[in-house]
């Protein structure tokens, strides 16, 4: 599903945040990429969604080699993998429907198609009754499973959530671990970046462990190795 | 069919931009009916001092006074001679009696003229033409003309060679303030073109995050960038169709004083009934265009990846 071949990525004038970094993620899998600050956790997540583009190396997603990604083409990409950002990124003049809506707008999907898949996700994330709200009327954990919700519209088969429990407190991360694990159990490929180690050492998964913008740990049932 | 499905999106976004940015759209609104006030303020302005130089120009004449012995068939020549020239407007023929007639008139008040007349033998004043010309720079041509010498021996004197230095200030004057005031237009245009660019890019920077969070999401360029283009071209309609109002409320209010001032019609209510449609067309154009432009390049700078 991902495949990265020896890449680095180097920012100016000589800070190289990734090295030679190697990795295959199978679909349906659910990886956790940790790391301490500096590691190169973000830059690997920004490289995933064409934020950035590598130095060096090769990038394939789902076999779109999207190493040097034209950047008109940058919106298909990211109609194809659900993004979930620790600060949420929800548009605060838009309600939680306009939200979920927006991702599907851009994309040109009819109107009736969004009447209809809005407030299915909606339901997902338990959020269907408020549906009306803006973001600033909601808690952040709320928030975070709009986040989700809008990530889900277009049914992508990767989920990339960079930090998704950041801003969260202990109950609403474990909710929010609980419903990125239920999308997986439906197929979806789950890409979590985090340093948390209660969440990482909870799931029992695949482990991704980065150092010094290199892999140091990759483990099947990994736990958090850092200290 | 995506075409208009996006098309109806990005119009109903703009829409929902200007309703939900209520505050930052009356804020634009604002800095653009200042910026078209002021550019037709001078427009105004500049109608104003080109009414008042003509209606300077208007007074000019030229009054020729012929000898009290001048024949009166060659009198009525030279006033058919002149009224034919292209470059004269008007000529009026006071006969030597009338212009006696309305030297008294003139002088009722004051017996010691009268008295001084009574003594002489006779009517001492000739008769006299008064000619205006089409435009001032007329005058030297028409006096040329009265030079021929049929007309010279029985010509009195001529009022033109005292006026000729004010003919000419008025004419300088005139060409002066014209060129002044494009001048000053051109450079209020300009400022409040500065202002609109730089008010729009910071109606847009306030919304960068908004702009960065559509990208993530997958919007397209045109997706992010089009309801910002409508917003301000629909922020400017607004504002054109508001400094309409002040324009109209302005001549309403001024009108009489400039009438009174000007002792006629100042021109000002006539020139913006007639120019409205072409006033309204560069400057709403000119706008909207700046504004489109201004806002795709100021969403596009949030919009790198």
């Amino acid at each position: 599903m991902i495949k990265l071949r020896n890449v680095s990525k180097t920012y100016h004038p000589n800070i190289q945040s990734l090295r030679d970094v190697s990795l295959d993620i199978e679909q349906g899998e659910f990886v956790s990429i940790v790391g301490q600050s500096g590691a190169g956790k973000t830059t690997l997540a920004k490289l995933l969604i064409a934020e950035e583009r590598p130095t060096r190396g090769k990038i394939e997603i789902g076999g779109w080699d999207i190493t040097n990604i034209r950047t008109r083409e940058v919106p298909f990409l990211r109609r194809q993998i659900g993004i979930v950002f620790q600060d949420f990124k929800l548009l605060p003049k838009k309600t939680v429907h306009e939200n979920v809506a927006f991702a599907l707008e851009v994309a040109g999907e009819s109107g009736r198609r969004i009447r209809d898949i809005v407030p299915q996700v909606l339901k997902i994330v338990g959020l269907d009754e408020k549906h009306h709200r803006y973001p600033r009327q909601l808690s952040g954990g709320e928030q975070q499973r709009v986040v989700i919700a809008r990530s889900l519209v277009h049914r992508p088969k990767v989920i990339l959530a960079d930090e998704p429990t950041g801003n969260l407190d202990t109950l609403n991360t474990q909710d929010i671990i609980d419903l990125l694990r239920k999308i997986n159990e439906f197929g979806t490929t789950i890409v979590l970046v985090t340093h948390n180690r209660d969440v990482v050492n909870s799931l029992r998964r695949r482990v991704i462990t980065l150092a010094d913008g290199g892999i140091v740990s990759d483990q099947k049932h990994g736990k958090y190795l850092i200290t | 069919m995506k075409i208009f499905v996006h098309s109806h999106r990005v119009f109903l976004a703009a829409i929902q931009n200007i309703f939900r940015n209520a505050w930052l759209g009356i804020a634009t609104v604002i800095v653009l009916v200042l910026a078209l006030t002021s550019v037709n303020l001078l427009v105004g302005m500049n109608v104003l001092i080109g009414n008042a130089v003509k209606l300077l120009e208007q007074k000019i004449d030229v009054t020729v006074f012929f000898k009290q012995n001048a024949n009166e068939a060659l009198v009525t020549q030279a006033k058919f001679f002149l009224a034919e020239l292209p470059q004269v407007q008007s000529v009026e023929l006071l006969q030597a009696d009338a212009a006696l007639e309305q030297f008294r008139a003139r002088h009722a008040a004051d017996a010691e003229i009268l008295s001084a007349l009574d003594e002489l033998d006779g009517n001492p004043l000739g008769a006299t033409l008064r000619i205006t010309a089409r435009a001032p720079s007329d005058y030297p041509f028409i006096i040329d003309t009265l030079k021929n010498p049929q007309f010279t021996d029985a010509i009195e004197s001529k009022t033109y060679d005292d006026h000729a230095d004010a003919i000419a200030s008025v004419r300088s004057i005139g060409d002066y303030a014209r060129k002044i005031g494009a001048i000053l237009i051109a450079i209020f245009s300009l400022i409040g073109m500065l202002i609109v660019f730089n008010s729009i890019r910071v109606a847009i920077y306030t919304q960068r995050e908004e702009i960065g969070i559509m990208r993530l999401v997958g919007a397209s360029s045109f997706f992010v960038r089009a309801p910002f283009v409508i917003q301000g071209i629909a922020l400017a309609i607004i504002a054109l169709g508001i400094t309409a109002g002040f324009v109209a409320i302005g001549i309403a209010w001024m009108d009489p004083m400039l009438t009174a001032a000007y002792g006629g019609d100042p021109g000002l209510r006539t020139y913006f009934s007639q120019a409205w449609p072409r006033l309204a067309l560069i400057e709403g154009g000119g706008l909207s265009l700046l504004i489109g432009v201004t806002s795709w390049l100021a969403a596009g700078k949030y919009l790198k990846r």
